[in-house]
């Protein structure tokens, strides 16, 4: 089974060190569930992915990265 | 912790203090051999008062410090671990019914099956905010 990583982390920090929760009311969740996704516990669904993605103008496969080999 | 997630706590937490003590009331009457004379029906109808006072005033207490957090719809993660809890307590619901339904031809009494069949959904209800709350803490 693998893995989806993502680089939201860096990218809030790259975007005037957006918080958590300004992320959150950007694409809709609460801040927990943002919190989630970063520390790869959650994986958002491909709506949310785009969303996100959208925030920081980049590509989805420059925000999430699957890794097929990974737990 | 999340609104969500306080409001599991808060469901599971009140329903085992009050239908523990509705239950505990239940075993000391069928433990003194009161079945046929316990009306379980006033004390059950106080259970749900209560319950649903304790439940509302806890719910407030935690909405209070972040009103828009609690006024703000499920997201996607929410629904999800909603959907995961109710898979977890259907399975218990199911099998207490089973239960229940067998239990029925041992002790074929209106107060062994109603407090049985009440008993499962307590259980059940519990579940599934225990569920909630084990999917939060692993965050789905």
């Amino acid at each position: 089974m693998g893995a989806i990583r993502n680089d939201i982390r860096r990218l809030r920090f790259e975007h005037g060190e957006m918080t958590q929760q300004e992320l959150a009311e950007k694409i809709g969740v609460t801040r927990q569930t943002v919190n989630a996704i970063e520390q790869g516990k959650y994986s958002p669904s491909l709506e949310a992915a785009f969303r996100i993605a959208t925030v920081f103008g980049r590509p989805l496969e420059d925000v999430f990265h699957y890794s097929a080999n990974e737990r | 912790m999340s609104f969500r997630e306080k409001s599991a706590w808060i469901v599971a937490g009140s329903m085992l203090v009050v239908y523990g003590f509705y239950f505990w009331m239940i075993a000391k009457a069928v433990a003194a051999g009161q079945t046929q004379s316990f009306h379980y029906g006033s004390l059950l109808v106080q259970a749900v008062f209560a319950l649903v006072l304790i439940q509302i005033l806890f719910h407030i207490l935690v909405a209070v410090p972040k009103p828009a957090e609690a006024r703000a719809p499920r997201d996607e993660r929410d629904q999800l671990i909603a959907l995961k809890a109710i898979r977890v307590a259907f399975i218990a619901l199911s099998l207490g019914v089973v239960l229940v339904s067998f239990s029925a031809a041992v002790y074929p009494s209106s107060f062994f099956i109603v407090n049985g069949l009440l008993f499962v959904l307590v259980l059940s209800e519990t579940v599934r905010a225990a569920s909630q709350i084990v999917y939060y803490r692993r965050s789905a």
